[in-house]
């Protein structure tokens, strides 16, 4: 093991804190001003005034979305490139995003959404990120093995093919449909159903603790998968337990808030650069740094440049990418 | 292992229920308002438009950043774009009634309605008559269906003149374009094919799926009229693009106009006849002369 630069008591309480100043941050920012020090009066004062609905039913559902989404995102990239020891993998390089994004292409143009206008997006979302990770994973896992390098090769195909098919989708549709897909595409923590949040968050969570319970095997396969086999790792089992549930998280905050790229790729590392290696740190801690830089993010996106919402994805791609950047170079120069 | 389940069960089942008694403690119920409207949010330039021409201009709190026509509409309050508008703008400005279009991100509307927020959400329109429908609808909701449906008749009246004058004059074909890259013609889904077909003309597109066109094929159908909206320098840079192509027969004839696209894009009755009365003199000039 190598050594951390902070103790792993420290590295939860930093992300902790992390956490709760993002969500104070966008608790109390936004086009009306709410200070820090109306927020609690507000909502003990109870319903029945605009700042309160501002604030129970649109920046705390926001905020919830957030934490749930950046945390799946973020946890579903630790699990994937400790399985496969590969710093480059993220839910959106092996295609299940790809996926996604074509199930709800697919059931905007089919005027599915018009019969059943609230579940159908998610569901067709969720039944696409399945779709491309059902075949990715029966190609490669042939006589009980899995063969990392080959799931990522169909992953990226797979990823391509799909998100040439939107494209195909979206030359062919109506005017109408075109924008649904689009919003769709470019990513939002908007959602309107109180229903649909906490089952993403009760998902997501679900799979944070089951992904627990293997933090142990993703540090034995840490070593390779040789040297895991002859230390009592059932790798296989933990290999496709480890491979449904970053598919199931990826699945589920796709489905809800659309394509946020960056959010599974730029945490891990971050989180690896200060923690260390050890997955029973590394899990928990990029779910809630992945949750705080998204929400962080998500608040940047509404307040910029206001009253104008930009998709939160640009933001996460802009902001991952540059720190990203710089904290690797500086990990060079040093 | 199984000890890891079960304790995991527990936590997950515990955390859920807390989850769904905060969630179900609170849910806004929608209020019954007296009409006419006093506060609007008007979430489209042509509804922007449509208000300012029934007069109730005062009522309007708030507007999108594509809402410059007429020039005191920019004046408003912003509360975000055709597609996406910032819900807490709109909460923190109380408004009774917020009016969008098919082009509102559904969530959003959703989101509002949840609130107990009039919303009303009109399709795009696709033709002349539909166009007049919204306008009495929007007048039936400010409570000036008199005078909405005065102006559409004044509209009507002056369409059947403008038709008249047409009659019997050869039917011109025509192309409109309204991208460029990639190429995009108007089919029959846009209100725009009625606007050639009162004036006197024939939408060589009207027959396609998609406006997804090839040049190619604007060459073989070979319009006699080409209209080009602005979409600010390319629409002349089109215009250019269109002369390599000397077979055409707008090309031949140098028939190529630019139409400004805000007045393609969003209409009103009014507006859309004072498009008409523009294109029967691109397509029929010999109509106005004498």
């Amino acid at each position: 093991m190598k050594k951390t630069i902070l103790n792993w008591r420290y590295s939860i309480l930093l992300s902790v804190g992390f956490l709760l100043a993002a969500s104070l941050y966008s608790l109390s920012s936004g086009s009306s001003d709410i200070t820090l020090k109306d927020v609690i009066p507000t909502l003990l004062r109870g319903s029945g005034t605009p700042e309160f609905s501002i604030l129970f039913d649109i920046r705390i559902p926001r905020i919830l979305l957030g934490f749930a989404v950046g945390g799946s995102l973020s946890l579903a990239g630790v699990i994937l490139q400790g399985m496969f020891r590969n710093p480059l993998v993220e839910p959106y390089t092996l295609g299940i995003s790809g996926g996604a994004a074509l199930g709800v292409a697919l059931c905007i143009i089919l005027g599915l959404h018009r019969i059943f206008p609230d579940l159908a997006m998610p569901l067709f979302g969720f039944i696409g990120a399945f779709a491309v990770a059902l075949p990715i994973s029966l190609i490669n896992i042939r006589k009980g093995t899995v063969k990392t390098e080959g799931l990522l090769l169909t992953g990226v195909m797979i990823s391509y093919i799909s998100s040439s098919i939107v494209t195909l989708i979206l030359a062919i549709s109506r005017t109408e449909d075109l924008q649904g897909i689009i919003f769709w595409i470019m990513g939002s923590l908007e959602e309107p159903s109180w229903l649909l949040i906490s089952i993403v968050l009760f998902i997501s969570l679900t799979c944070l603790v089951l992904s627990y319970i293997f933090s142990l095997d993703l540090n034995a396969l840490a070593l390779g998968e040789e040297e895991a086999v002859h230390l009592g790792v059932n790798v296989e089992r933990a290999k496709k337990m480890l491979f449904l549930i970053a598919s199931v998280l990826t699945g589920v905050s796709v489905s809800i808030a659309g394509i946020i790229g960056f959010v599974g790729l730029v945490v891990p590392h971050f989180v690896r650069m200060l923690a260390g290696y050890d997955h029973r740190v590394l899990l928990v801690m990029s779910f809630l740094t992945g949750a705080g830089f998204l929400i962080f993010c998500d608040t940047l996106a509404r307040t910029i440049i206001s009253p104008v919402e930009l998709p939160v994805g640009v933001i996460t791609g802009i902001l991952g990418g540059s720190l990203f950047v710089y904290a690797l170079s500086r990990r060079f120069l040093k | 292992m199984k000890k890891h389940v079960i304790t995991t069960l527990f936590i997950v089942v515990f955390a859920y229920a807390g989850i769904f008694i905060l969630t179900n403690s609170y849910a806004g119920e929608p209020t019954a308002k007296p009409t006419p409207y006093q506060r609007i949010i008007s979430l489209s330039p042509a509804i922007t438009e449509a208000l300012y021409l029934l007069g109730v201009e005062d009522r309007i709190i708030g507007v999108t950043t594509y809402c410059q026509k007429p020039p005191d509409a920019a004046k408003k309050e912003k509360i975000g774009t055709i597609l996406e508008i910032n819900t807490e703008k709109v909460i923190s400005l109380k408004p009774d009634l917020v009016i969008g279009t098919g082009l509102t991100n559904s969530k959003d509307t959703k989101k509002l309605k949840n609130l107990g927020i009039n919303v009303v959400t009109f399709d795009i329109s696709k033709d002349f008559d539909w166009l007049c429908h919204i306008f009495i609808e929007l007048g039936k909701l400010v409570g000036k269906e008199e005078q909405a449906r005065t102006m559409i008749a004044e509209s009507k009246k002056r369409i059947v003149k403008t038709q008249k004058k047409v009659e019997g004059l050869s039917r011109k074909k025509v192309f409109v374009q309204l991208g460029s890259k990639p190429l995009f013609a108007v089919t029959r889904d846009y209100f725009i094919n009625d606007l050639i077909e009162f004036a006197g003309g024939v939408n060589i597109f009207k027959d396609a799926q998609s406006g997804l066109v090839s040049r190619e094929e604007v060459v073989r159908r070979n319009p006699d009229i080409v209209i080009i909206t602005t979409m600010g320098i390319t629409g002349e840079k089109e215009q250019k693009t269109w002369q390599q192509y000397r077979t055409i027969n707008a090309v031949k004839n140098k028939n190529i106009y630019l139409v400004d696209s805000d007045r393609m894009c969003s209409p009103t009755p009014v507006s859309f006849v004072e498009l008409l009365e523009d294109i029967v003199k691109i397509l029929h000039p010999e109509a106005f002369e004498g």
